[in-house]
């Protein structure tokens, strides 16, 4: 599939932004996946922009994209650790930016959540808009905060369990269990930070953090650990639980 | 299911008593259910009958299983006839003095190597466990409502309990066909702790003007798989239970700010608005 001029570019090296390019190609929607903003075509009139991690990073990202991109493109950028506001307030046409929060794998999202920054346009959340139900997803705009509804309440609760763990309460498994079969959730928090991949999850936690300064939402220290240690999850094969080809190790 | 030679004591024939009672006889194993008076014995095991009647009606189980299962179960307004009980459960109400008082007798009553378990869901076992002289056989069985529906049994190891009594406990949670999972006897233990952001901060969320509450539940069912929303899930507990299960973290962890409730649910406890049971909570239901 070529790069038209009019097609979407998706910035990221995460296993969400593969997931959102795949999912793309699979609705016949000529998306390009790149890894760096200078390769980029000025005029794709839409930008996915998927970087969670180093504030300097992600800010240098968008400076680059908003210097690049024709005035009229617009920037979807992930606010789940940075409101959709702050991360406005560090490029020049700070209405082109729109948050999205979500967490991989797409499959299980019927529902994608948008987020204006205090400077969106009303003309970029649109276009957000149409580009996800392009996407077969429902969209819901929900105020601005890191993390928005799902990946906030979900990182906390895979925090909860993180510290649980840690506190040697139980092992990983038996949190695991307990919580799909006490309260029915869909998969153990623990296998499932696994799955989304702890950086996102930590993002999320930090950036409540930083923006409310409330210390619910200091992350657990493991947590903090496993991801400067390099084990992210599943990506890197190794998080709460050790994976070999795709499967936990017992 | 064949019998077992265990026999198995249950203290409290409430909704978690009658239970557990339940769950008990049906694994195979000869069952008596205690409560001070006669006639909280006769509602608890009314509600045995009825959940049994269904079963069979349902084709669950054969008219022939019901009448063994009903076999197995005795009752009793005597402490002194659990003297031959090998495990006794003890899920009376959730009031501290109450369940050490308890706790006492039956540790006077039995032989050593009988296990003590509480169904406690708020209390350190070990706090119980001080009210007795053989603290090692003395651990925590924390049963899901309804106990017959939910596989999950949280096996508490208090400070002084034995790996012993940890072991033979699940082993017998598996006969009677529940799932274990062992814990350490902290506040919340597994799930009741790890539970505690899907209503609370979505409270937080809500507070913070950042959705309705339709739009949180949609969201989390929608993006998040679960079965059901945390509003809809506060509104079928209870407002009055869910409020309380916080405040209690919020107590024992020394009001660290990750459980500190919300006043939104603190005003709708306050205003009798607690969900489903009473008509209105964060959604209105029809009175039947």
């Amino acid at each position: 599939m070529s790069m038209t001029k009019n097609s979407p570019v998706i910035i990221g090296e995460s296993r969400l932004a593969h997931d959102l390019c795949d999912l793309c190609r699979e609705k016949g929607i000529a998306a390009t996946l790149l890894s760096r903003p200078e390769e980029l075509t000025p005029a794709a009139p839409l930008v996915v922009e998927t970087y969670t991690g180093d504030r300097h990073k992600k800010k240098l990202m968008l400076q680059k994209l908003d210097d690049f991109l024709a005035p009229a493109s617009v920037i979807v950028s992930s606010c789940l650790g940075y409101s959709a506001t702050h991360l406005a307030s560090w490029i020049k046409k700070p209405e082109r930016l729109v948050g999205f929060a979500t967490f991989y794998p797409l499959k299980d999202r019927k529902i994608i959540e948008l987020s204006a920054a205090m400077r969106s346009g009303e003309g970029s959340i649109a276009a957000a808009e149409v580009f996800f139900k392009s996407l077969d997803k429902e969209t819901v705009r929900v105020k601005d905060c890191p993390g928005l509804t799902f990946p906030r309440i979900l990182s906390l609760i895979i925090n909860e369990a993180a510290r649980s763990f840690e506190e040697g309460v139980a092992t990983a498994e038996e949190i695991d269990v307990a919580m799909k079969l006490g309260v029915n959730y869909p998969q153990g928090p623990l296998r499932w930070a696994d799955q989304i991949g702890l950086d996102e999850v930590l993002a999320v936690l930090e950036g409540l953090q930083r923006e409310t300064g409330d210390d619910r939402y200091r992350p657990a220290p493991l947590l903090k650990r496993l991801v400067v240690a390099g084990f992210l999850g599943e990506a890197s094969a190794r998080g709460f639980y050790t994976y070999q080809e795709g499967q936990v190790k017992p | 299911m064949a019998d077992k030679s265990e026999k198995i004591g249950v203290l409290g024939a409430g909704t978690m008593g009658a239970g557990i009672a339940q769950v008990s006889a049906q694994g195979g194993f000869d069952t008596l259910l205690f409560d001070i008076k006669q006639e909280f014995i006769d509602s608890g095991m009314g509600r045995i009958r009825g959940y049994l009647k269904g079963s069979r009606e349902r084709g669950k189980i054969t008219a022939e299983e019901e009448r063994r299962i009903l076999n197995r179960l005795h009752d009793t307004t005597r402490l002194e006839d659990f003297k031959d009980r090998h495990l006794i459960i003890e899920a009376v109400p959730e009031q501290l003095e109450l369940k050490r008082e308890i706790f006492k007798k039956v540790d006077a009553l039995c032989g050593p190597e009988t296990l003590i378990a509480t169904n406690t869901s708020s209390f350190s076992v070990t706090a119980i466990a001080a009210a007795t002289q053989v603290q090692e056989r003395i651990l925590g069985l924390h049963f899901f409502n309804p106990p017959p529906l939910m596989a999950l049994v949280e096996v508490i190891q208090g400070d002084r309990t034995s790996k012993a009594a940890i072991e033979t406990a699940i082993n017998l949670m598996r006969q009677m066909g529940k799932t274990p999972a062992q814990a350490k006897d902290t506040p919340g233990f597994i799930v009741n702790r790890i539970a505690r952001p899907f209503y609370n901060e979505a409270l937080r969320v809500l507070g913070d003007g950042s959705a309705s509450v339709e739009t949180i539940d949609r969201i989390m069912k929608q993006a998040g798989n679960f079965r059901m929303g945390p509003f809809e899930l506060m509104d079928l507990i209870g407002n009055d239970i869910n409020f309380a299960a916080t405040e209690s973290l919020y107590r024992s962890f020394f009001e660290d700010a990750r459980f500190r409730p919300s006043p939104i649910q603190h005003r709708m406890v306050m205003g009798g608005n607690l969900g489903r049971k009473t008509g209105r909570g964060f959604y209105v239901y029809d009175k039947k």
